[in-house]
């Protein structure tokens, strides 16, 4: 691989990566310790209570993950430990288009998927004050990235400030269409102090 | 402007707040930085700080920055709030701009291949002192030279700065005597380069980013603006967004970014948009709909050599066609009506597949006599087997209609590369021309260009045949036929087309025996075919400039020193030129200290002043060019052989960096050096009007206040350009259109946006978007690899329908940026037969799962 791993400047980009991990320990903490709260599950998950009834952690759904998404949950997350988590700031969910990871499920933890629409894993919001398409930069790389482009992220073009000759192009989530598959939060360029977008677990 | 410094960095503040609180306040990244003073002028010092004025290293955009070093490094790179075009802003690119001089790979010392049989592998590279590499690269060009200088060429770029693009022109076709030198802006602007010069007799466009704000109605023909021009896409937007009666018609082969947000959209079948335009100029022509006092004042009517084939032959610019296809003849507006006849709207239709009421619709905006109008294009037009007829067609429609050279009216082509103008086309650094629009075969031209070299006369009539272009030169060195080249400033084993052949992949192995030398700041898939690889000083390392799509020349100040023992490329230039031209003479005077003495010491090894003086010094000589009184002999020239040099007037340097750039005409007012936005158009040059070229050359009066002074006649020409098909057409064994192109996040081959991680990040890898149906049809999945096969060669890749770009069934589409995927291994190399710009938008391939 000839392409730099680390493009940036040698002397911050640890601390940029160092933030960047914080921020995900920090951010499964949090979750862990909030009782509503509930990680990030894989297509066909149909609630908290729901899925930890069912789920037997046999693995078969990591297994089947053609991009290995599906990580078991640490030691953190107590009795759920070993149940399938994704953390897409990694590796998102590809909405894989005959879904190997319900379709692998013994107990139906993960069920009721035919298509893309389907799924419900979370939805994406955008942190405006990180974002830097709001100032006006040309990025829309989370657009750009989703699967479900025009529908589940839209562009809103707005009037910038002061600037006559240029427009926001604002990307809008629609809580509506938006499945939660966290392509947007990988491609994310922010991380900050933390990635300008994140999935909030359905 | 209406946005000041202060509401800008006010804007802004909130990202750098949040990165002073984590500690990480200089990540280079594009916000504007609240401590420096710097606004109109060169270098400021703050704090140990140094901010120098900058413009983007990537698109034809040209986008100014700010740049900020501390210690020998960059500490930030932000939009520049005061550059008149981007306002301080940056696409995703340029925010990141000042991450892509610390890849972790730099090259920062010479290498050598002692064994040409590890080209085309990672090995074989070992490193090497200056001397031995300059004296080895010296002594093959020497003996190339010495022995057949057809065999030897430069591969230079429209990303080489202006003045070391001029050295280098000059040191080729002055000193060696060869016109065996092209840029890689033959892959993207010729056709626009050609059109040009036929329809005006000058290149570049009569208008300017202005006209964005100011249309009616915007026509985007085969341009994916909306990625490949995000600053001035994010313009666009913002006038349909000031007024909602802007409208905005997209025509193209697939459905794009720029697609999703226009309000029509022409989808066409590949090669069908002659028709289209063809059809339009009917409607206009046949209904009376057309300006009849422009067409009175300003044009003149042609037609040229037609059925003229394509270039699937290594022979075909000499063979009986392919030597005719410049050829044309002046016919009346009558003869031209009849010739346009054929092209009904259902006659158009059936050809592209675009509804009939579509076409007629978007003709009838252009019948509307009030409505400005600004058609803009890009590589869809450029890259097409008809490339230069394409660019005729569209010129035909605006020049009826009159809509031309003046704010909001105009047909603009857009370039992609950060001085494609400034450098390729201005100076000139192609294998037919000389600087400033002369070209080589012509006498006066020639003449003109001695007088400002201080060459004897008659010594340029060596290079009256033009060189290699692009194609022909790789052709060559496939064949065999050519012994040494150079290349700097691009990455020709990933652009070039037909890679499977020129890469000695096929029977053609050519380029395991040339010695071949690549000027680089990273490894890349060209540094593996080198013999010698010369580490080059990267963008703000030295002090550049180039010259953007709206003419607009600009200077990027240096800001750091290069890496390691990595140099000026102007440096390893003239220690090349040293060795090579030891014990040459012109006129009996020594050959190297008559090009290049003025400014390099070649005792010293060393420049005679700083880059700032030396960059002035070349400038200044350049310039003369385009100001023909500041060489007497020059001036008799131009005088004698009406050249009108002055159209192209440029300033002396320092106003470029005061000016944060200035577009050309550059005219002197009262000492003060006024640019042109709108050229040939009559008005106060305080306004941006060309007052001073319309009266030195043109006409006052005319039909909407402009005087073409620079055309044949002072009348542009209208020339018919039938429609001809693509050079392949889908069959049962390639089914499939191919075409290629840019999407935002990476720019060109991706070899220094790959290296920022944010941007890798971003997008790390190229897909195929294919149409669903289509899919289904294979047997193949979204995500799925597949073999893409053409006649020329082939390459694997990902399926996408996520539906980025959505390609119609029967076409595909792929970026080129991704040199593990390289897509132009089964790309084919036909071009246009008279801009010689490869297609990269149409070549057929069948497609199976991997």
């Amino acid at each position: 691989m000839l392409y730099g791993e680390r493009g940036g400047v040698l002397k911050f980009g640890g601390v940029i990566a160092g933030c960047a991990a914080l921020a995900v320990v920090a951010d499964g903490i949090f979750r862990v310790s909030t009782a509503e709260a509930a990680p990030l599950r894989p297509p066909g998950y149909q609630g908290e209570s729901d899925f930890l009834s069912l789920c037997i952690k046999c693995g078969k759904c990591m297994e089947s993950c053609p991009y290995l998404a599906l990580r078991p949950a640490p030691a953190q997350y107590g009795a759920a430990v070993g149940t399938p988590i994704l953390n897409v700031r990694e590796q998102a969910c590809r909405l894989c288009e005959d879904f190997p990871c319900v379709n692998a499920c013994p107990t139906h933890a993960l069920r009721d998927v035919e298509q893309r629409s389907d799924v419900n894993m979370g939805k994406a919001v955008i942190d405006e004050d990180l974002c830097i398409s709001f100032k006006g930069m040309r990025c829309e790389v989370c657009y750009r990235a989703c699967p479900l482009i025009d529908t589940a992220i839209t562009i809103d073009f707005r009037h910038r400030e002061g600037d006559g000759i240029h427009a926001i192009f604002a990307p809008q989530i629609s809580d509506e269409d938006c499945v939660g598959c966290g392509l947007c939060v990988e491609r994310c360029v922010v991380s900050d102090p933390t990635v300008a977008i994140r999935i909030e677990p359905a | 402007m209406d946005l000041s410094r202060r509401t800008f960095v006010k804007a802004t503040a909130v990202a750098l707040a949040s990165a002073a609180a984590t500690g990480t306040l200089s990540t280079l990244v594009g916000c504007a930085q609240p401590s420096t003073n710097a606004t109109d002028s060169a270098t400021s010092q703050v704090s140990g700080t140094t901010t120098t004025v900058g413009v983007c290293r990537f698109c034809g955009c040209g986008c100014g920055v700010l740049v900020e070093s501390k210690d020998g490094r960059l500490v930030s790179v932000t939009g520049d709030p005061d550059n008149g075009s981007n306002l301080g802003l940056n696409c995703i690119k340029g925010y990141y701009l000042g991450k892509i001089l610390y890849g972790e790979d730099r090259l920062t010392t010479p290498l050598i291949r002692d064994d040409s049989s590890t080209k085309g592998t990672t090995e074989g590279l070992r490193e090497a002192t200056w001397d031995e590499a300059l004296d080895l690269v010296a002594e093959n060009l020497k003996s190339t030279w010495k022995n057949d200088k057809s065999r030897l060429a430069f591969w230079g770029s429209g990303q080489q700065p202006i003045v070391e693009g001029y050295c280098t022109s000059k040191f080729w076709k002055a000193g060696l005597l060869s016109n065996n030198i092209d840029p890689n802006a033959r892959l993207c602007m010729a056709s626009a380069v050609v059109g040009f010069m036929n329809v005006f007799q000058t290149d570049e466009p009569a208008g300017c980013y202005h006209d964005i704000d100011e249309t009616d109605v915007f026509v985007t023909w085969g341009a994916n603006m909306a990625e490949a021009h995000p600053i001035l896409y994010s313009r666009v937007e913002a006038r349909k967004l000031a007024d909602p009666d802007v409208r905005h018609y997209d025509l193209s082969t697939l459905y794009t970014r720029t697609s999703a947000n226009a309000d029509k959209v022409l989808i066409f079948n590949p090669g069908s948009d002659l028709a289209i335009a063809n059809a339009i100029a009917n409607y206009l022509v046949e209904n009376e709909l057309y300006d009849k006092d422009f067409v009175a004042d300003h044009l003149q009517f042609k037609q040229g050599t037609e059925n003229i084939g394509n270039s699937f032959e290594d022979g075909y610019d000499a063979s009986d066609i392919g030597s005719k296809v410049d050829a044309v003849e002046p016919i009346t507006f009558e003869q031209y009506a009849e010739r346009l006849k054929p092209y009904t709207f259902e006659y158009a239709s059936e050809i592209s597949g675009v509804p009939a009421k579509d076409i007629q619709e978007l003709a009838e905006v252009f019948a509307e006599p009030d409505t400005k109008i600004l058609s803009l294009w890009t590589m869809g037009v450029n890259q097409h087997n008809r490339g230069t007829w394409m660019n005729h067609n569209i010129y035909n429609i605006h020049l009826l209609t009159g809509k031309i050279a003046q704010p909001g009216n105009g047909p603009f082509s857009l370039t992609g590369q950060p001085t494609a103008c400034g450098t390729a086309r201005e100076v000139g650094t192609f294998s037919h021309r000389l600087p400033a629009d002369l070209l080589v075969a012509q006498e006066p031209h020639r003449r003109y260009t001695e007088a400002i070299w201080n060459l004897p006369e008659g010594y340029l009539d060596d290079i009256q045949k033009p060189g290699y272009h692009t194609v022909k030169m790789f052709r060559e060195m496939s064949n065999g036929n050519l012994d040494f080249l150079w290349s700097a400033h691009n990455n020709w084993a990933v652009s070039m087309p037909n890679l499977t052949r020129f890469l000695g992949k096929g029977d053609k192995t050519g380029i395991m025996d040339a010695f071949i030398v690549v000027s680089e700041v990273y490894p890349t898939l060209s540094t593996q075919y080198a013999n010698v690889v010369l580490p080059a000083a990267m963008w703000v390392e030295r002090e550049g400039q180039f010259g953007n799509g709206e003419r607009r020349t600009a200077v990027f100040e240096k800001a750091v020193d290069p890496p390691g023992d990595a140099k000026w490329d102007l440096w390893m230039l003239m220690e090349v030129a040293k060795r090579v031209l030891d014990g040459e003479t012109i006129g009996g005077n020594d050959a190297f200290d008559t090009l290049f003495g003025e400014w390099y010491d070649k005792d010293a090894a060393d420049f005679k002043g700083t880059p700032r003086e030396v960059s002035r010094a070349i400038w200044e000589e350049y310039r003369t060019f385009s100001n023909p009184d500041l060489n007497e002999k020059a001036a008799a020239i131009n005088k004698e052989n009406k050249l009108k040099m002055e159209a192209k007037q440029l300033a002396p340097y320092d106003e470029y960096i005061d000016n944060h750039g200035l577009t050309w005409p550059v005219r002197e007012v009262n000492g003060t050096w006024l640019p042109t936005l709108w050229r040939f158009s009559d008005g106060n040059q305080e306004d941006g009007f060309d007052e001073y070229g319309v009266e030195q050359y043109g006409d006052h009066g005319k039909a909407n206040g402009v005087s073409f002074y620079k055309s044949a006649d002072k009348k542009p020409s209208v020339v018919f350009r039938p429609y001809e098909p693509p050079a392949e057409m889908p069959d049962g064994d390639y089914p499939f259109y191919l075409c290629t192109g840019r999407l935002l996040e990476h720019w060109h081959t991706g070899s220094m946006t790959r290296r920022v991680e944010e941007l890798d990040r971003a997008l790390p890898e190229a897909l195929l978007d294919i149409n669903p149906a289509d899919c289904e049809k294979l047997g193949i999945q979204d995500g799925d690899m597949v073999t893409v096969t053409s006649r020329y060669g082939q390459f694997n890749i990902k399926a996408s329908t996520a539906g980025r770009t959505s390609p119609p069934e029967g076409v595909v589409f792929a970026p080129f940026f991704a040199e593990e995927t390289l897509v132009n291994l089964a790309v084919h190399e036909i071009y246009c037969p008279l801009s010689k710009e490869p297609d990269f938008k149409k070549t057929c391939v069948n497609i199976t799962k991997a």
